[in-house]
């Protein structure tokens, strides 16, 4: 599950989710959503493997991010399906999507990077919770 | 050292109910005994009529916040188009002395290194351009890329973009897309010395590769703009404007090769509190002394960063004449599309100041903040130099921008520095509400204002209720010495992405 919250000049998203690896998929759909502004219109007809090393789940959760925003911005792939494990290693990740289709495609907004600011992730009982702001 | 207040979890809605203490008309203080941690004063530039705004978000903190960075000088800085940004507010100045263990923070520049506006004018007058202006509006669009995912007409080698942001603009000028007379109206001539491209990572190349001559989207446009009133007679004339008179103004900055070269040097400074015993409260505001390896090595990257913004927005120019030309079937020498002047408002500079009554050279950090130097400087181009630096502050889409001059008090008031726009005062999703069941582009062409975006999103964003006044704001700035009026434009165009 994720939300986006009120941001000045930006946009926050939070999410929440039973396990450290399903809300690394909560917030990477919170990114693409923002990003597209609908999820539907990605076909996940394209897999790739992304391995993410680290122990800190912040900047795992910066790391990933930022590798799905690289993958927009230098590729020009979307992605819409994550299937994410996290271990002591890091992130292993498989990924789906396709590559950008202006004809099919509507993009939402410019999405310069997963600031710091207020990044955070926790654990709160039985969830998990991350909080992150994107530059617009 | 004291550890300042972490800031809690995200909390939108929650403004600032911290002491403002009035210190003149048109400047408010955050005493640095408001929290642990502050060095200085937080200082605030606004009008009165701008509290209410002021104290609705949460920049207020953030200008405090700022007021722990290590060898921090006379007092954290905000202009009266302050709003919650990250790390820094917008509208932040923050200046730290080197010899004194000052520190330099990519926060402090923003993901969009020398973002920045230029202003070219025209010999046309509103009669000329009022038929054409639909036609005029959809040939910018068609022809200049803007928006999400648009690459540009120019793809450079990363050999090519090595060059490009060692020499700056002038590289562009032995291309053909750039004259001396460009050159001579740029800060810094559009080449910041001591830029290092071999600091650049190979993802912020493949990011920047085809993105130089591209707007962009977000709060970046093209504007087609008339005088509508001049408020400086002798300032105006000296600057080539006149009431009646078509300009059109360019924002944008360092596209993605900037955003990945303020993330890189924010990864690579994960570990620096620790390593340099830094206590901050913010993970946003994170820093290294000026003279340390990383400090040195952000420096060189922000630098050649800043000279492919010089070059996006010369690249821009470059096209918004052509289309001109096009429409108007002259060239664009004959229809006057001279450079007035290119600014940054996202960057950090070394500057000498006068400090505590003694020379120094400090730090400038300016996010969403612009350089204002006043008559007599010496990095002022020698034609404006008698009257000082032209200053460009774009508004709203819907109601006015301004183009001011350095003010005699900007140096010992603010490093030099006055305010980059009018500021939001909605955020995007409280504008995008405002929004619904409006048609905002219907709007703006019953004002006479031709507007065009490629999203969605973009006209619901950045409609002109989202932004505060900016004639309030200008008032301010200029009140308090820190660039005074010279004209106000009003837009007639717009191209969004």
């Amino acid at each position: 599950m994720y939300e986006v919250f009120e941001h000045t000049a930006d946009l926050g998203i939070r999410a929440e989710a039973p396990t450290l690896g399903l809300l690394l998929t909560d917030a990477a759909r919170g990114l693409v959503s923002v990003l597209t502004g609908d999820l539907a219109q990605i076909r996940p007809s394209h897999e790739e493997h992304l391995v993410i090393p680290g122990i800190d789940p912040v900047w795992l959760l910066q790391d990933w991010l930022a590798e799905l925003l690289a993958a927009f911005d230098v590729r020009r792939m979307l992605f819409c399906e994550f299937d994410v494990a996290v271990d002591g290693q890091g992130v292993s990740a498989t990924i789906r999507g396709e590559p950008y289709d202006p004809a099919r495609h509507r993009l939402a907004h410019e999405i310069k990077a997963i600031t710091l600011h207020e990044l955070d992730v926790r654990q709160i009982g039985p969830l998990w919770q991350a909080t992150f702001i994107v530059d617009i | 050292m004291t550890t300042p207040r972490q800031n809690p979890s995200a909390s939108a809605d929650r403004g600032f109910d911290g002491p403002l203490e009035r210190v003149d008309e048109c400047t408010w203080r955050i005493p640095k005994s408001f929290r642990p941690g502050m060095l200085v004063d937080g200082l605030i530039f606004t009008d009165e009529r701008l509290i209410p705004q002021l104290r609705g978000d949460r920049a207020p903190e953030q200008v405090a916040n700022v007021a722990c960075l290590p060898g921090i000088q006379t007092a954290s800085l905000a202009m009266p188009d302050i709003h919650w940004g990250y790390g820094f507010c917008i509208g932040g100045v923050c200046a730290t002395d080197p010899a004194a263990g000052g520190v330099v923070s990519p926060g402090g520049v923003g993901y969009d290194i020398n973002c920045g506006v230029r202003l070219l004018r025209t010999n046309l007058t509103l009669a000329d351009v009022q038929p054409v202006l639909e036609p005029l509006i959809n040939q910018l669009i068609r022809d200049i890329p803007v928006g999400v995912g648009q690459g540009g007409r120019h793809v450079f080698s990363p050999a090519e973009l090595r060059q490009l942001m060692q020499e700056g603009v002038p590289f562009l000028g032995r291309q053909g897309f750039a004259t001396a007379d460009d050159i001579a109206c740029i800060e810094a001539e559009g080449c910041i010395a001591d830029a290092v491209p071999g600091w650049v990572s190979d993802r912020a190349l493949a990011r920047g590769a085809d993105q130089c001559g591209t707007v962009g989207a977000g709060n970046h446009f093209i504007e087609v703009q008339v005088v509508d009133r001049v408020a400086d007679a002798r300032t105006a004339a000296a600057f080539g404007l006149h009431a009646g008179q078509i300009c059109v103004l360019i924002h944008s900055g360092s596209r993605g090769l900037g955003y990945q070269v303020c993330d890189d040097a924010l990864r690579s400074l994960r570990d620096a509190p620790a390593k340099y015993g830094f206590a901050l409260p913010d993970r946003q505001l994170v820093c290294a002394p000026v003279d340390s390896p990383e400090g040195r090595h952000y420096l060189g990257a922000m630098r050649a960063a800043a000279n492919y913004a010089f070059c996006n927005r010369q690249l821009l120019a470059w096209q918004v004449r052509e289309v001109f030309a096009r429409i108007f079937g002259r060239s664009w020498e004959t229809l006057g599309m001279t450079l007035l002047y290119d600014v940054a408002h996202n960057m950090a500079k070394l500057e000498t100041h006068t400090v505590a009554g003694g020379s120094r050279e400090v730090c400038v950090h300016r996010k969403g903040a612009t350089r204002a130097f006043p008559a007599g400087h010496p990095d002022v181009p020698e034609r404006y130099r008698e009257l000082g630096q032209p200053v460009i502050i774009p508004g709203d889409m819907g109601r006015a921008s301004w183009v001011l001059v350095g003010g005699p008090r900007s140096l010992e008031r603010s490093f030099g520095t006055t305010c980059h726009g009018a500021g939001r005062c909605l955020s995007r999703t409280a504008a995008t509400k405002a929004a619904r069941g409006r048609n905002i582009q219907q709007e703006l062409a019953t004002s006479g204002i031709v507007a065009r975006c490629r999203s969605r999103e973009g006209l619901a964003e950045e409609q002109p209720l989202a932004y505060k006044d900016v004639d309030i704001v200008v008032e301010a700035v200029h009140r308090a010495g820190l660039s005074s009026k010279v004209a106000r434009l009003r837009p007639l165009g717009v191209v969004k992405g």
